[in-house]
């Protein structure tokens, strides 16, 4: 991590986008010390003008947002500069929220409970063009992609996971951490980090009937 | 040290609690216990068939219907487009029930639900109008319409153009009584307007169009012909109108029923948090009780708001059942993620017991503050992964003095057929791993 001071100051650039203001001067206190808070949003209006006037490195943005809710922040930003990256931080667990905001282009998700350090780190990878998943987000796209594993179909690349990124979900659902499942798993560090933002890009772009199917199930499309 | 894994026998799992007892007990009483009884306010049933967005072609009459009856959808399509065959019976049946049967609107939970009302979500439209779909629904109908006329020769009487310019008329002004249009803003509306009115001319200039072909232009100039033009036009406008406000009142009344429940449910939920804020301050000075009461208040909220409504038991309700409990017992945090989900039967109850057991292990032994726990039952297995990044121990001493583990994860799997595996590294933590073949 202090290698990368070369290219840009350790201390990452980030907005915060909440409804709250109490949460949003939390996480301002909780890591403001290790990241640089350069702006706030309230909602969808103010969240998109801060954002754009700004071009952090990263956007912590709330699920539900007055104004449309996160996922219009996103597409409002997207169409301005496509280059912002955002990390969903919510209290809300559903899985039409989760699925749904990183359906529209956030790189992560992690929930409000997610203790400083954590985020900070979340933060980073975020930052440095990785996907953060939480055991709940893996989870709900394991449950979305499951039954995919079947060897005969002939699906496209996109609508299926490959072994090795069911593998890698399993064990973040499993509470392990980047590094424990480099470990577990053989491989680098940098390598679970590509299956990761591989599997974010499945989700993002694939049309595959049973994750459409699941969410629809779900009232997601 | 092994108290906790003493053999249960039966269901009960209440077994003496540590200090935090009455305080749960007390919270039971005030609130609403369990997350089963928390399950949202249900709508009354309703008996009469909806249209169901998911999975339509057109407007989900067929799907709708298809539901209502428990007949198959393919069944029901094939008979509307069979009818369609004969006359356009089946057009017109389909098109009459579009408009009176109401979208299905199930309601989300309430913590969706509210956040959707309040603009805090994106809303995912029940159904995508694009223009490229109406485009085509368009061609379909103008390609159906000249097959028409051309198998069937005696209709040439009724001259088509005209016909074709009043039908898509009366779907300009249809499609926007179709939406219900809670609150739509000054944009939408201005459209909505300017469609209505599109239409309305549309529809007058089709009449005109048909009257001059078949009478000659003269006939427009008449009063009869220009009575029936104003008739067809304000019965065009009027009918979407109508069928509005009737949709309109229907709504206004079930959310009355609505609104009386939810307040009930509201004030109810309201005791139980001031509850817990009492509780709360009233503990301010340790940490552990003040965490653990946040931590019970939160799940029954979550589950609450957020919660996904279970029927009948399943091995994920279970879970989420053991894992609520040792979260009060322990003290600890449990991370529960669950894929995948199966009917819950003896086997499956010991799983369910063993995972338990594992999780009380971890809280209490092993000094984490956080145990992760992952299910995923897959079509002919189920597997649970307990882990914590506690202290660990060495697996080898483990049939000596940690009987818990034995008797109540090794051995209760092994008695149904299952395969139970510790793997621990002092100082780094510890991983269960229980796994049981469905039948």
């Amino acid at each position: 991590m202090t290698d990368s001071t070369a290219q840009h100051p350790s201390r990452q650039r980030v907005v915060i986008v909440d409804d709250h203001a109490m949460f949003r001067a939390g996480v301002k206190h909780e890591i403001g010390p290790l990241v640089s808070v350069v702006g706030e949003g309230s909602d969808v209006e103010t969240a998109v003008t801060t954002v754009l006037a700004t071009t952090p490195d990263v956007v912590l943005l709330d699920v539900h947002l007055p104004g449309g809710g996160g996922i219009e922040v996103i597409k409002q930003v997207h169409e301005k500069d496509p280059d912002i990256k955002f990390l969903a931080v919510s209290v809300s667990d559903a899985a039409e929220d989760v699925i749904g905001v990183i359906r529209a282009g956030a790189r992560g998700y992690v929930t409000k409970s997610i203790n400083g350090l954590e985020l900070v780190d979340a933060i980073r990878r975020i930052a440095d063009g990785d996907a953060v998943f939480s055991p709940r987000l893996a989870g709900f796209v394991l449950d979305a992609f499951s039954g995919s594993i079947d060897i005969a179909a002939v699906d496209e690349d996109l609508d299926r996971l490959s072994q090795r990124e069911r593998e890698v979900l399993r064990l973040i659902a499993r509470g392990y951490a980047y590094k424990e499942i480099a470990r577990e798993l053989f491989i680098s560090i940098k390598t679970v980090e590509t299956h990761v933002s591989s599997v974010l890009r499945k989700l993002q772009l694939s049309n595959r009937h049973q994750l459409t199917r699941w969410a629809t199930d779900r009232r997601l499309v | 040290m092994t108290e906790r894994d003493s053999p249960r026998l039966g269901p009960d799992t209440s077994a003496p609690r540590p200090s935090l007892a009455e305080i749960a007990a007390q919270l039971d009483r005030q609130t609403v216990a369990g997350p089963s009884a928390t399950a949202p306010v249900e709508a009354p049933k309703q008996l009469r068939a909806t249209r169901v967005a998911s999975g339509a072609w057109l407007g989900g009459v067929c799907t709708g219907l298809a539901a209502h009856l428990g007949w198959p959808v393919l069944l029901i399509r094939a008979i509307v487009v069979a009818l369609a065959g004969v006359l356009l019976v089946g057009a017109v049946v389909y098109a009459v029930l579009w408009l009176a049967m109401p979208i299905d609107r199930s309601p989300a939970a309430p913590g969706i639900d509210a956040a959707t009302r309040t603009g805090m979500r994106t809303q995912t439209s029940v159904r995508s109008s694009d223009i490229g779909e109406r485009l085509a629904l368009l061609l379909l109908g103008v390609g159906v319409a000249l097959l028409v006329q051309f198998l069937v020769p005696s209709w040439q009487v009724v001259p088509f153009w005209p016909m074709v310019v009043f039908a898509v008329g009366v779907a300009l002004v249809w499609t926007q009584a179709d939406s219900l249009m809670p609150r739509i803003g000054r944009r939408r509306r201005m459209r909505a307007v300017m469609q209505a009115l599109l239409g309305i001319a549309l529809i007058a200039g089709g009449i005109v169009l048909t009257i001059s072909r078949g009478f000659g232009i003269r006939a427009l100039t008449t009063p009869q012909w220009t009575g029936v033009i104003l008739f067809v036009v304000l019965l065009a406008v009027a009918a979407p109108w109508a069928f509005r406000t009737r949709t309109a009142l229907t709504v206004a009344r079930e959310q009355e029923l609505l609104a009386n429940a939810r307040a009930d449910v509201a004030s109810h939920l309201h005791d139980s948090v001031l509850q817990t804020l009492a509780l709360i301050q009233r503990q301010a000075d340790d940490p552990r009780a003040v965490a653990a009461l946040a931590r019970k208040q939160e799940r029954e909220l979550r589950q609450w708001l957020y919660g996904e409504s279970h029927e009948a038991d399943t091995i994920k309700t279970a879970l989420e059942a053991a894992a609520a409990e040792v979260e009060d017992d322990g003290g600890v945090t449990v991370d529960l993620v669950v894929v995948g989900d199966h009917e819950l039967d003896v086997r499956m109850d010991a799983l369910v017991r063993a995972s338990r057991e594992a999780m009380l292990n971890a809280a209490k032994h092993s000094g984490a503050d956080r145990v992760d726990v992952y299910a995923e039952i897959l079509d002919d297995v189920a597997e649970v992964y307990v882990r914590d990044r506690g202290q660990g121990f060495e697996v080898g001493s483990v049939s000596d003095d940690r009987m818990g583990v034995r008797g109540s994860i090794v051995d209760r799997m092994a008695r149904h057929d299952g395969t139970a595996r510790i793997r621990s590294v002092p100082g780094e933590g510890t991983e269960v791993w229980l796994r049981m073949e469905l039948e």
